[in-house]
């Protein structure tokens, strides 16, 4: 069934159950979705229509109403407290997303646009995209990758995970790790205070690139070659590089700075109780490819600790290691599946 | 509770602060290099600005203007803003002042919302703000004036009427008038 | 059509319009789909606007700045430039750091100017951290006794997380003046510093924004 819609009000039905509805959209619509609590997950095809599908209790309503050249999706609730419910969006690949919930966690695959996803508990994964990408979440992770454009991604108490992006980059958190990986990019800028930035990507001419943390390690990929003008400064933390800095200036006791090649781009590696690890690019793909390879069983173990020292690796890093992956492991790796299983009940049982 | 609105445009993506007040000091002494750090750092915000304000002909030759200008005048920067801050505003007082060169008032402003519903977004580049910068560029250059130093660079309409020469009631309508004819071109 | 109420949009969007004409305009839009969908297509170019790119010009202009500057290490002044201009290092701190609180946040402080109280250029430094850090605890303390009044449009769990983060900065910002005590002329320990203390304002901030959104 393929209509225009000018505005329209669908209404469920009266069991609890889903709603699907249809509809053909002018070319240029762009998509905005509010669900308060919920999943809100977005794909994108090739087709000039909009297909809504939704799942809830009885007692949640959904509006689907266009208005001037935006679709507007909204879940409320009829009566008092609202209900919980989950979207799954199909719309033309070009179409700008406004996505926003407070409950809610947003997913996003296929879109070639603009994108806006804001919730405050809740993960955002986000693969495509791009133009203006913002990304804001205060207690989910934040994942984005094969995305290009003015990227602001932020997060709160967890950490952010960008992949194969380009363009403008802003990443930062207050308790997490912030991940930056196979990154094209002449502006690049990630800060956490609880966790570490790790950056795998270009050093172009002119780019500037800025990384700190509080509490965290640095590791930040310099390719052979690159043309940049390193500053780094640490209180407590010890700077390791894995290839010759030459050293060109001090600033007191804490600060340094290096001049590769022409020094063209501008880097600065922060961190006030971390260390700093400067590594080449292959060095760091080859360390996550490896991560990875372990931990494919388990997709929430993002607490690895990058440790280089090849010397007499041993005990002491086993115990590390294990020291930090229990103390991180627990208390993430739970909550998250307390959540899933809380929201499937609520729903099951929102009526 | 409003939050305030600060004087001029707020600027984000800085080199370390001190790294710049230094090679301030140092190009004010006379040091070319240290000026040529400078002119590094901002030249595409300064060349972005001219464009928009001006067209992309002159921009080559007033951006040289402005860091020409700025040289000159770099003792007269007594660090009490930070430099980007400075350059910024000077880059506008040239652009404006050339307009008031050129002088050309007819035409300036919209007097009627601007037919530019036919202008189709065309890019040579795969670059994203193609379409949008190029329908910016067909306003009249008082409504693309104010909407740039608006809601481009963030001053307030009582410094752009003070700069432009009008009131702030002119510079509210140029700017309403300049949104409206741009929200057709909104890349998708 | 509604020429009266499209023309006021821009100033709405703002924050220009007085509270009696605030009220107006948005009862009038709460039954007035083509305003809203206009005023969306406003935000949206405002936003367009905000994030435009900066391009550098596609040649290489240096060349010809230089050429009209003169070029190289310039030993010999003219007469008009020969004062030599030099910041105090209290000075740089100070202008650092209000340019990083400046450009993160800084839209709750009002812009001042720091008073340095040491303007030796050389030898060592009177500045500490209170003297510019005043402004920004104000700040900060104004924002908590916000977020204590909203905490309530909040959930529990949010408001757990809120405080957990809080409680993360506070202990980076104490860790920071700790090590900014013993070495109270570091440029990176004050900056630092400042960074975090932005941060926090941020969060909270943030917080306050999305508690009042609840209203």
């Amino acid at each position: 069934m393929l209509t225009i819609l000018t505005a329209v009000l669908v209404s469920l039905a009266p069991l609890q159950g889903q709603t699907d509805t249809t509809f053909a959209v002018p070319a240029g619509a762009s998509l905005s979705v509010n669900n308060f609590g919920g999943a809100i997950v977005v794909h994108g095809w090739n087709q000039n229509r909009v297909k809504v599908h939704a799942e809830h209790g009885s007692r949640g309503r959904i509006e689907v109403s266009l208005v001037g050249s935006t679709v507007m999706v909204k879940a409320s609730s009829r009566q008092g407290a609202p209900s919980v419910v989950d979207f799954d969006i199909t719309v033309p690949q070009a179409m700008a997303l406004t996505l926003a919930g407070t409950y809610a966690e947003i997913t996003v695959d296929g879109m070639q646009g603009p994108i806006s996803a804001e919730t405050v508990e809740g993960a955002i994964e986000v693969r495509g995209g791009s133009g203006i990408i913002t990304l804001h979440s205060i207690q989910g992770t934040v994942t984005l990758a094969d995305a290009t454009g003015r990227i602001d991604v932020n997060s709160v108490n967890e950490e952010i995970k960008l992949s194969n992006v380009s363009g403008q980059i802003k990443a930062e958190t207050t308790n997490g790790d912030v991940t930056l990986t196979g990154v094209k990019s002449a502006s690049v800028e990630a800060a956490t205070i609880n966790g570490s930035v790790v950056y795998e990507g270009t050093i172009t001419d002119g780019g500037t690139y800025v990384f700190n943390s509080h509490n965290g390690d640095m590791i930040v990929s310099i390719p052979e070659g690159a043309n940049v003008t390193v500053s780094i400064a640490t209180a407590n933390g010890d700077i390791d590089p894995s290839f010759p800095l030459p050293l060109t200036a001090t600033h007191g006791k804490r600060r340094y700075t290096f001049k590769l090649g022409s020094g063209s781009a501008r880097m600065e590696v922060e961190s006030f109780q971390g260390d700093i690890k400067l590594r080449r690019p292959e060095e760091i793909r080859d360390r996550l490819q490896h991560k990875n390879k372990n931990n494919n069983h388990n997709e929430h173990d993002d607490s690895f600790d990058f440790h280089f020292d090849s010397n007499g690796v041993g005990a002491a890093w086993v115990r590390d290691y294990a020291a930090t992956y229990a103390r991180e492991y627990a208390p993430k790796y739970a909550p998250l599946y307390a959540r899933r299983y809380a929201r499937a009940y609520a729903r099951a049982y929102s009526h | 509770m409003a939050p305030l609105v600060l004087e001029g445009p707020l600027t984000r993506d800085q080199p370390a602060a001190d790294v710049v007040a230094v090679d301030t000091a140092l190009a004010a002494s006379g040091d070319a290099t240290a000026f040529e750090r400078l002119y590094r750092t901002h030249v595409a915000r300064i060349h972005s600005l001219v464009r928009r304000m001006l067209d992309a002909d002159e921009a080559d030759d007033v951006t040289q203007d402005v860091f020409i200008r700025a040289w000159n005048k770099l003792s007269t920067f007594r660090g009490e803003s930070a430099f980007g801050t400075w350059l910024h505003r000077l880059a506008v007082n040239v652009v404006l002042g050339r307009r008031k060169a050129v002088g050309i008032e007819r035409g300036r402003y919209v007097t009627q919302e601007e037919p530019l519903q036919n202008v189709s977004g065309r890019s040579d580049t795969p670059e994203l703000s193609m379409d949008f910068e190029a329908a910016l560029a067909r306003l009249p250059e008082g409504a693309r004036q104010v909407f740039v130093l608006h809601d481009v660079e963030g001053y307030r309409h009582e410094e752009i009427a003070r700069m432009l020469g009008v009131v702030p009631g002119t510079s509210k309508s140029q700017l309403h008038h300049a949104r409206m004819a741009l929200r057709r071109h909104l890349d998708r | 059509m509604n020429d009266q109420w499209t023309d006021r949009l821009s100033e709405y969007l703002d924050g220009e319009l007085d509270a009696q004409e605030r009220g107006a305009l948005e009862a009038h839009l709460s039954g007035c789909a083509e305003c809203r969908a206009t005023l969306a297509e406003l935000r949206q170019v405002v936003a367009r606007a905000k994030g435009l790119e900066d391009r550098p010009p596609k040649t290489d202009l240096w060349p010809g700045v230089a050429e009209r500057i003169g070029s190289g290490k310039v030993v010999n002044l003219p007469a008009h430039r020969a004062r030599r201009f030099s910041f105090s290092v209290p000075q740089l701190i100070a202008a650092s750091i209000a340019l990083v609180l400046l450009s993160g946040g800084g839209a709750w402080l009002a812009v001042q100017r720091w008073n340095v109280t040491d303007r030796r250029p050389t030898g060592t430094l009177a500045v500490t951290s209170a003297s510019w850090t005043g402004h920004t605890d104000a700040a900060i303390a104004d924002l908590q006794d916000v977020l204590t009044r909203n905490e309530s449009r909040l959930d529990t769990a949010t408001v757990r997380v809120v405080r957990a983060n809080l409680a993360v900065i506070d202990r980076a910002i104490a860790e920071a003046r700790g090590a900014l005590a013993g070495d109270p002329s570091n440029t990176y320990l004050n900056l630092h510093l400042a960074d975090t203390m932005r941060r926090k304002l941020e969060l909270l901030r943030r917080i306050n924004a999305i508690a009042a959104a609840r209203s």
